[in-house]
């Protein structure tokens, strides 16, 4: 199993960047961004994964950059991070763009279970299309 | 009756009053002309007679032939006269009284007749007994002529005196044989007729002065019994006049009074009762009596006060629920704001935790790394204090977020007993650590109602979950479910724990109240629970005693 590219999209730079050094510590890619436009960028030079995405970042629904993402490469994993656990919007688009979601403050054992539920889940499409 | 009617009647009262009095007065009167004319006819009468009376004096002492003729033009007159109220003389006196005094008339006027012829005889007489006295003179002479021209004085004083003895000394004188002459026996005879004439126009004269004053005390009497009789009528009229002005007045005011009060009464009533109802009493009804216009007026006045009342209760029906409502709205508004604050609040605080959760987390992955960091056990068991911490600020962030989120309702269909099991799996683990007695009283016949699910679902889970920390180890909650009236449903959890002390039953849904120790309760539960069913349009009724146990009734509206 090749390593996991994570992409964390969250405007709280401290909670994304920290974040990203925790992964990056349990041998995950990961990489912070703090906008979307950002997000979009690296989504389109060297795709990940697995995109951690808040549901909310300045200027734009968390579900919007999620659909943007995803038309590079439908394979990528969405996983919100949000605030409170019972959201309608989450409700709304789990199984659609979002494959999952993760309750902030994170436990970062849930977290990587979770991350690596996604990757499985990655990895099965991008055999089912014939890429390496 | 109608009240035209009943001013018919009391105008009619008097009308009627009035027109007999008028027919009554009316006809007194007539019989009063009437009876004066009686009257006036007897006054006739009674100087009729008196008339009639002087002339006979005069003829008495004149003996002449005009006055006859008077007396018997007169007669004739109260003949006439008593023949004119022959009718009301007889009504008076009787058939027989009238009969006699029409006797004494005729007998009066017999008598005048008889007079009147004696007047002429004894005249005759005269100048017969004149003619021979001179031719007996003449032819006597001596002494016998002076006896004869003594019988001549005593042929005078007896025209004078009209004295038996005179008469008779006459009489004796002439029968001496000195005068026994054919001559002188003539005159004897005419002394003699002349003499019997005397006698009769005595007993004439008489018999006149008898029946005229028959006659005139008949008449006299007759004049007074009219006037009697007037006098009587009159005072009789004016008693039963008096007596008729005061009936119409005393019967005409009753009858009006009687009217009056019955058109009045009824007024005066409904005067009242509109007052009343101007104060919104509408304790009073009109007593309907009768059939006139005021009886229909009453029954439309009291079932347009019916109609008012009903209206009245309506209106204050609706005002009362519209105040329910609007209050309703004033809570729910302001729990929707608080809850907007309190999200608003618990996000900005949820962002940092997470920070302060991460670099607790990096700091402790960093050590955890180095086999030798100094205290490290000291440092992890204080990153093991921050992450608690850290768990129960956002096991509060987030409980707040999950109830302020949720201000709309979507509501699905829920069968209440089936939700009841669903929360009671969330708690297994604890019911079974603690070994708590479950009594389930599901009742079978609750239908399906349309509510929001997740909601209510928190509402159970906080309601038993408090009860489940109440009890001690192996004690009891009691579950139970059902209808309490077709607008509502009920569900009660009653648990056998420490109680709530009565002063402190007031707090317990005030939110961050809570009695647990620090970082078990976070006294959200049962505010948040009380919001969500009040949003519903329910209520969470509680009752317990301490030390005995606690019961929390849920009641959802349909
Ligand atoms: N079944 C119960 N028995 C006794 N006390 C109760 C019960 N339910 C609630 N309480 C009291 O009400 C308080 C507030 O409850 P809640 O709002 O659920 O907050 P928490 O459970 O977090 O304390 C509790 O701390 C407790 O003192
Ligand atoms: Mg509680």
């Amino acid at each position: 199993m090749r390593t996991t590219k994570v992409l964390i999209v969250d405007d709280e730079v401290e909670f994304a960047s920290t974040l990203s050094e925790r992964l990056s510590l349990r041998k995950y890619d990961a990489k912070a961004v703090y906008c979307a436009e950002d997000a979009f960028a690296i989504a389109r030079s060297n795709p990940p994964d697995v995109v951690l995405l808040d549901l909310k970042i300045p200027g734009m629904e968390g579900t919007e950059i999620g659909k943007i993402i995803k038309q590079f490469n439908p394979a990528i994993q969405i996983i919100l991070l949000t605030g409170e656990s019972e959201n309608k919007i989450i409700s709304e688009n789990l199984g659609k763009d979002i494959s999952d979601y993760i309750v902030k403050p994170v436990e970062i054992g849930e977290l990587t279970k979770k991350i690596d539920n996604a990757m499985k889940e990655k990895e099965k499409l991008d055999h089912s299309k014939g890429q390496p | 009756m109608r009240i035209w009617k009943k001013l018919m009647v009391g105008f009619g009262v008097y009308v009627t009053l009035a027109a007999i009095i008028g027919i009554f007065a009316y006809v007194e009167l007539r019989t009063i002309t009437k009876r004066f004319t009686v009257v006036e006819v007897a006054d006739d009468i009674t100087n009729i007679i008196l008339e009639v009376r002087r002339f006979e004096k005069n003829f008495l002492l004149y003996k002449d032939d005009d006055t006859f003729q008077e007396i018997k033009k007169y007669l004739a007159v109260l003949t006439d006269d008593t023949d004119k109220i022959r009718k009301e003389i007889i009504k008076e006196v009787g058939t027989d009284n009238y009969e006699m005094m029409k006797n004494a008339i005729a007998e009066y006027d017999f008598q005048i007749n008889i007079l009147s012829k004696n007047f002429k005889l004894q005249k005759e007489f005269i100048s017969k007994i004149g003619v021979l006295t001179r031719s007996i003179e003449k032819n006597l002479s001596g002494d016998v002529l002076n006896s004869f021209l003594i019988v001549r004085k005593y042929e005078k004083n007896l025209m004078i005196y009209r004295d038996k003895d005179i008469y008779a000394t006459l009489i004796n004188t002439l029968n001496s044989p000195k005068f026994a002459t054919a001559e002188v026996n003539r005159y004897r005879s005419l002394i003699n007729g002349l003499f019997k004439l005397y006698r009769e126009e005595q007993s004439s004269i008489e018999k006149i002065r008898s029946k005229a004053r028959n006659i005139q005390t008949f008449t006299e009497d007759l004049s007074k019994r009219e006037r009697a009789n007037i006098t009587t009528i009159l005072s009789r009229s004016a008693i039963l006049l008096l007596f008729a002005v005061l009936t119409i007045i005393i019967l005409g005011t009753a009858v009006n009074i009687k009217i009056a009060n019955s058109i009045a009464t009824p007024l005066k009533q409904l005067e009242g009762i509109t007052k009343k109802i101007a104060t919104a009493d509408f304790s009073k009804r009109i007593d309907v009596r009768g059939k006139d216009e005021l009886a229909s007026l009453g029954t439309a006045f009291n079932q347009m006060q019916d109609q008012l009342q009903n209206t009245m209760r309506f209106l204050e029906l609706a005002n009362e629920k519209l105040r329910e409502s609007r209050a309703q709205l004033v809570e729910t508004e302001k729990l929707a704001t608080l809850g907007r604050f309190s999200a608003g609040v618990a996000h900005e605080i949820n962002n940092p935790l997470a920070i302060i959760n991460e670099k607790a987390g990096l700091m402790k992955d960093y050590i955890d790394m180095s086999e030798d960091f100094p205290n490290k056990e000291k440092f992890n068991v204080m990153l093991n204090a921050i992450f608690d911490s850290v768990r129960r600020c956002s096991s509060i962030t987030h409980r707040i977020l999950g109830f302020a989120r949720k201000t709309d309702i979507t509501p699905e269909a829920i069968n209440l007993n089936s939700l009841v099991n669903e929360v009671l799996k969330f708690l297994e683990k604890e019911i079974l650590y603690k070994s708590i007695r479950l009594e389930l009283e599901l009742s079978e016949a609750l239908p399906v109602i349309k509510s929001d699910k997740i909601q209510l679902q928190q509402v159970f889970l906080n309601i038993i979950k408090n009860a489940a920390d109440a009890v001690e180890e192996g004690g009891l909650i009691r579950i139970s479910t059902g209808i309490k009236n077709n607008t509502t449903f009920q569900v009660s959890v009653e648990d056998n724990g420490y109680g709530i002390p009565k002063e402190m039953l007031k707090n317990i849904f005030e939110p961050f109240f809570t009695t647990k120790e620090k970082g078990k309760g976070t006294g959200l539960g049962l505010s948040i629970s009380y919001g969500i069913i009040k949003k519903l349009g329910g209520n969470i009724l509680v009752k317990s005693e301490q030390n005995k146990g606690t019961t929390f009734t849920v009641e959802i509206p349909v």
